[in-house]
C-alpha cells in the first residue's frame, strides 16, 4: 500500500509541474470488515482494502475531474493529466472556485480501530435478542460493518485536512412472519463509534421490531379524509431529504425552479420548526470536517423558528447566484424535540395515521407528493386502534411544513441524524 | 481492455472449497449541463481484484484496490482465512456446492473509450437545440452517463470468462410551469447497451425524441389531478416493465424468498391472469438481443432465461448456486456483483412481461372511465409484492378515448392481486435499461413489457 502522504505530495508536485491554475483533491485509503447475515444466519465475512483519489483541476476558468483508485506514480500522473484534459475541453465559467486557505488540520475518530471479536459477538447477540424478544420476526438481512479510512484533502490555496475516520454500522432488514402471513419489510440501522450498548437498544431498532410484529394483523384502510399524519423519525428523515433537495439544493436554485427561491428570511414553516445541519453535534458519528469546496465545516440552520435562513449551496452555485454558500456539506440533519411527550401528541389526534415508512413517487420541484404509508397505524380519538394496510397519503411538502401540528419531546439519534416524531395536519389520507 | 494478470492463480485455490477469483474494472464518464452550465465533468476508473471462498455453508471474501498477481494471491489467502473464521464460529456443517459444467467464455464485446471533449461537444449540441427551439422552457438539463463493467472470472468449478458490458445514455430534463404556476418536469433517457460511439453518432438523431418530450410537457401544463381510488387503467410498457422488475422480480429472487417473500408459499399457484407470463431473460429476448445482455455470472454459471410466471402460474425463482441447491434446481446465472469489492448477489438481468395479442388502441377503446399511464420516475415494492410507482405522464380515458393529461401521481397495489385483474395485453414491447437496481449494491438491469389493462389504486388530491 502506498503512503497517502507521499501520494498527496506527488499529486501536488504534478499539479504544480503542469501549471494548473487551481486544484483540489482528496486521497484516501480505507479498510472495511463486514459480517453478513442472510435469512437469519451468518453467511459471509468480507475484508476490503480500497483506495480513492478524487481530483478536480481549474484551468483558465474551466473545470475537469478525475476519480481513480490506482495510486501508483504513473496512474496519479495520468489522473492529473486526464482531469486537465477534461478541463481544457470544458466551458469557461468564472464562478468555478475553491476556498481560500484554511490552514492545516487533523482529526482522529475514537472508533478508528475496530474490536473485531467484540463486534462479531455484539452482532450475534443482536440476532439472539431478536429471537428471544421478538419471535415473530424473520430477519432477512443484517450487514454489520466497521469502516475506517485515512484521508488527506489538499488544495492549491494551502489547505490540508487529514482525517482518521472509523465507526461501526449495523443495518437490518426484517419482516413480521407467522404462518403464511408476512408483513412489509422494515429497515433499521445505526452508526456508533463504540460497542458499549447492545445493538437492539440503539436508535429505533427495538421500536421497529415491535411495529413489525404488530403489522401481522392489519385491516385494509377504507375511505378518504383530510387528517393528521405522524411521521416517525425514520419517515420524517426520508421526507426531509426530499424537502431539502427540492427546495434548497444546488440544481433547483441554479435552475430557479425552487418554490423557496425568493423566500430567504421569510417564513416557510411553522415557527416551532428548526432544521439544522450540525456535523459537530456530539450525537453525530463520522463527522465531516471539510466541504467539497475546501471550507472547514461549521454548523448552520436551514430553517430557524420557521424562517428560511440558508440554502444548501456549493461555492459554484453561490457564485453564480450571489447567494450565500452552505457552511457544511454534511447530511447531519438535527431537528430538536418540542414540548409535547409523544404519548400526549397521539392523545390529541382526532383521526389520523402514524407513518412508519413513506413509499412514494419521488416528489418533484412543485413539492406534490403521493404514496403509500407503509407500516402505518390508525389513530382514532387519541388512541392507536390498530395497524392498517393499503393507505395512501398525498399533499404538498411546502404546505405541509406550514401545517405542522406538533413536535414530540423525544428524539431519536441513529448516529447520522437526530429527529423527533412530528405531526402534520391537512394531509389527504385514502384507502380502497 | 484488461490484460489477464490472474491466469494460473487457480493452482492456489484450496482443496475442498469452492473459490472464485475476479479482476474487474468499472469506468464511468459523465457530463452535466444544467441551464447550459457545466456542473459536472468527470472521468472515473475503479479497478481491483477479489476472491470469494465457500466452505461448509459460509463465505469468506476479500478485495484489494490493486490489479497485480501479488494482490490476487493476497485476496485468495484473506478470503480463505475469512471463510475459516466464519466456519469456526458458525459451524453450519454444510457440504460442498453441487458441481456445474466447466468451460470458458470468451469476451463478446470491446469497451471503447471516447475523449471527454466529444462528450461535452455532443451535450452542448443537444443543449443548443433545446435552447434554440424551445426558448420558453423555465429550465433544461442534459446529462450524459457512459459506464462499463469488465471482468475476468476464474472459478474452481464452473466457467471461466472475460466479460465486458458498456452502456451509454443521455438524459434530457425539461422544466416548465403549469397554468397555475407550479414547476413541472419531464425527462427522457436515450441510449442503451453499447459504447458511446456506437449509440450516439449524431445529436440530430435525438431531436425527434426531444420534440416528443416537449410536446408532452406542454400537454402536462394543462394537466389535472386524477381522481383518487381503485380504477381501471392501461399501464404502458414502461410501467409494466417496472411492475415485472419491482413488484414481481424482487419477490422471486431466491434470497428474498428465503427472507419470507410472498412468492415462497405461491410456487406452482395461480398468481396472475392466464394472459400473464413473465421471464428474466439472459441475453436474447423474443429473438432480439436483450437490452443489457448477460452471458456469464460471477459464480461461473452460463446465463440462461428464467421463466418466472407461465400463463399466470408462478413457476420458478432466480438463484445463486447456493440457493439453487436449497431449492433443488440448477443455477441459471443470476449471481452478479457490481464492483470489484462486491460479492455476487442474486440479481435480475432483463425482466419482462411477455406481449399478448391485443392492439393498444383497442385496449384504450375498451375503457369507459380510467387512465392511460405512460411513464414513471420512481418505483418501489416490498416482500409482500405491495408496490408503489410514481407516474409522471398519463392521460384520462373517457368513453374509450384519451382525454386530459394528468399531473404527477402514484399508483399502488399488491402484485399477485393486481396481476389477476389483467384482462388485455398488447402485442408491443417497450424496454428500458437506464438507471440502476438497488439491492445492497447498484446493478444495471433491463426491464420491459407490453401495455396491460388492469385495476390499481391511483392517488390524487
Amino acid at each position: 500500500m502506498e503512503d497517502i502522504k507521499v501520494v498527496s505530495n506527488r499529486i501536488s508536485d504534478t499539479v504544480g509541474r503542469l501549471g494548473v491554475d487551481k486544484a483540489q483533491f482528496s486521497v484516501a485509503q480505507s479498510e472495511t470488515r463486514e459480517f453478513n447475515v442472510e435469512g437469519g444466519e451468518f453467511s459471509l465475512f468480507r475484508t476490503l482494502f480500497d483506495n480513492e483519489l478524487a481530483l478536480t483541476v481549474y484551468h483558465q476558468n474551466k473545470k475537469g475531474s478525475a476519480v481513480t483508485n490506482k495510486l501508483d506514480e504513473a496512474s496519479l500522473e495520468a489522473a492529473v493529466e486526464g482531469a486537465l484534459a477534461s478541463a481544457e475541453s470544458a466551458i469557461a465559467d468564472e464562478a468555478y472556485d475553491i476556498a481560500p486557505g484554511q490552514g492545516e488540520m487533523c482529526f482522529h475518530d475514537s472508533g478508528y480501530e475496530p474490536d473485531l471479536d467484540r463486534f462479531f459477538e455484539r452482532t450475534r447477540e443482536l440476532l439472539e435478542d431478536i429471537g428471544k424478544r421478538h419471535p415473530k420476526i424473520m430477519v432477512k438481512q443484517v450487514t454489520a460493518a466497521h469502516e475506517k479510512s485515512h484521508s488527506i484533502y489538499r488544495n492549491t490555496n494551502g489547505t490540508q485536512c487529514e482525517v482518521f475516520r472509523g465507526s461501526y454500522t449495523v443495518s437490518l432488514m426484517f419482516a413480521g412472519h407467522e404462518g403464511d402471513k408476512t408483513t412489509s419489510f422494515f429497515g433499521a440501522g445505526v452508526r456508533v463509534d463504540d460497542l458499549d450498548t447492545r445493538f437492539i437498544e440503539l436508535g429505533m431498532i427495538e421500536e421497529q421490531l415491535k411495529d413489525a410484529e404488530a403489522q401481522l394483523e392489519t385491516i385494509p384502510f377504507e375511505g378518504k379524509f383530510e387528517g393528521t399524519i405522524v411521521l416517525t423519525p425514520d419517515s420524517l428523515g426520508e421526507l426531509l431529504q426530499s424537502i431539502l433537495e427540492n427546495f434548497a439544493g444546488d440544481p433547483v436554485i441554479l435552475e430557479k425552479t425552487s418554490l423557496w427561491l425568493n423566500k430567504l428570511n421569510e417564513k416557510v414553516a411553522d415557527e416551532r420548526l428548526t432544521i439544522s445541519l450540525r456535523p459537530s453535534d456530539e450525537r453525530i458519528v463520522n463527522k465531516s470536517h471539510i466541504t467539497g469546496d475546501g471550507f472547514q465545516e461549521e454548523d448552520y440552520d436551514i430553517i430557524r423558528n420557521g424562517v428560511l435562513r440558508s440554502f444548501m449551496l456549493s461555492l459554484y452555485v453561490a457564485n453564480k447566484t450571489g447567494l450565500e454558500r452552505a457552511k457544511n456539506s454534511s447530511s447531519a440533519v438535527v431537528v430538536e424535540g418540542g414540548q409535547t411527550p409523544y404519548k400526549e401528541m397521539i392523545q390529541g389526534i382526532k383521526k389520523g395515521i402514524i407513518v412508519g415508512r413513506f413509499s412514494g413517487g419521488q416528489p418533484g420541484t412543485n413539492g406534490e407528493f403521493s404514496g403509500v404509508a407503509k407500516n402505518s397505524f390508525l389513530v382514532e380519538d387519541g388512541q392507536i386502534t390498530g395497524a392498517v394496510s393499503e393507505v395512501m397519503i398525498s399533499g404538498n411538502l411546502a404546505d405541509m411544513l406550514l401545517n405542522l401540528r406538533d413536535i414530540s419531546k423525544e428524539t431519536v439519534a441513529d448516529g447520522a441524524s437526530v429527529l423527533p416524531y412530528v405531526a402534520f395536519d391537512k394531509i389527504v389520507i385514502s384507502g380502497k | 481492455m484488461l490484460d489477464d494478470l490472474i491466469s494460473g492463480k487457480e493452482k492456489l485455490f484450496s482443496e475442498g472449497v469452492h473459490t472464485e477469483l475476479r479482476a474487474q474494472e468499472n469506468r464511468s464518464r459523465s457530463v452535466s449541463l444544467i441551464q447550459g452550465n457545466l456542473t459536472g465533468n468527470v472521468r472515473a476508473e475503479v479497478m481491483g481484484v477479489s476472491a470469494r471462498v465457500y466452505k461448509n455453508g459460509v463465505y469468506g471474501f476479500s478485495s484489494m484496490a490493486e490489479y497485480t498477481p501479488s494482490a490476487a494471491e493476497a485476496v485468495l489467502q484473506a478470503a480463505t482465512e475469512n471463510a475459516a473464521f466464519m466456519d469456526r464460529h458458525i459451524q453450519k456443517g454444510k457440504g460442498a456446492l453441487p458441481g456445474i459444467p466447466a468451460g470458458s467464455m470468451p469476451c463478446k464485446k470491446e469497451i471503447m473509450d471516447t475523449e471527454q471533449k466529444r462528450y461535452i461537444e455532443f451535450c452542448k449540441e443537444v443543449d443548443a437545440y433545446i435552447v434554440d427551439k424551445y426558448p420558453k422552457l423555465s429550465s433544461r438539463s442534459v446529462i450524459l452517463s457512459a459506464d462499463s463493467m469488465e471482468k475476468l472470472i476464474y472459478t474452481s468449478d464452473g466457467y471461466n470468462g472475460h466479460i465486458a458490458s458498456p452502456r451509454s445514455y443521455i438524459y434530457v430534463f425539461l422544466n416548465t410551469e403549469s397554468v397555475s404556476g407550479a414547476p413541472l418536469e419531464l425527462f427522457k433517457a436515450l441510449g442503451g447497451s453499447g459504447n458511446f460511439g456506437d449509440r450516439f453518432t449524431d445529436p440530430a438523431l435525438l431531436f425527434p425524441e426531444i420534440d416528443k418530450l416537449y410536446e408532452r410537457l406542454m400537454q402536462k401544463r394543462e394537466g389535472v389531478y386524477p381522481e383518487a381510488g381503485y380504477k381501471t387503467v392501461v399501464l404502458g410498457g414502461i410501467l409494466s416493465g417496472m411492475l415485472a422488475h419491482e413488484a414481481v422480480g424482487h419477490t422471486v429472487e431466491a434470497d428474498l424468498v428465503l427472507g419470507g417473500s410472498v412468492a415462497g408459499p405461491n410456487l406452482g399457484k395461480q398468481v396472475a391472469s392466464e394472459l400473464v407470463s413473465l421471464v428474466d431473460y439472459a441475453h436474447t429476448a423474443l429473438g432480439k438481443p436483450a437490452p443489457l445482455p448477460v452471458y456469464l455470472d460471477d459464480e461461473g454459471t452460463p446465463a440462461e432465461d428464467v421463466v418466472l410466471i407461465r400463463d399466470g402460474i408462478l413457476t420458478g425463482y432466480m438463484n445463486s448456486r447456493e440457493t439453487a441447491e436449497q431449492f433443488g434446481v440448477k443455477p441459471q446465472g443470476n449471481a452478479r456483483a457490481w464492483g470489484f469489492s462486491d460479492e455476487p448477489l442474486i440479481r435480475m438481468r432483463n425482466t419482462a412481461v411477455l406481449p399478448g395479442k391485443d392492439k393498444l388502441e383497442d385496449i384504450i377503446a375498451s375503457v369507459d372511465d380510467g387512465y392511460y399511464l405512460i411513464d414513471t420516475n420512481n418505483g418501489q415494492a416490498d416482500l409482500t409484492g405491495e408496490f408503489m410507482f410514481g407516474v409522471c405522464m398519463g392521460y384520462e380515458i373517457k368513453n374509450g378515448k384519451l382525454a386530459r393529461p394528468i399531473l404527477d401521481t402514484t399508483i399502488s397495489g399488491v402484485a399477485f392481486d393486481m396481476l389477476k385483474t389483467v384482462d388485455m395485453v398488447s402485442d408491443e414491447m417497450t424496454w428500458s435499461s437506464s438507471g440502476y437496481c438497488g439491492k445492497k449494491q447498484p446493478m444495471p438491469v433491463g426491464m420491459g413489457g407490453p401495455a396491460l389493462r388492469c385495476k390499481v389504486m391511483i392517488g390524487g388530491r
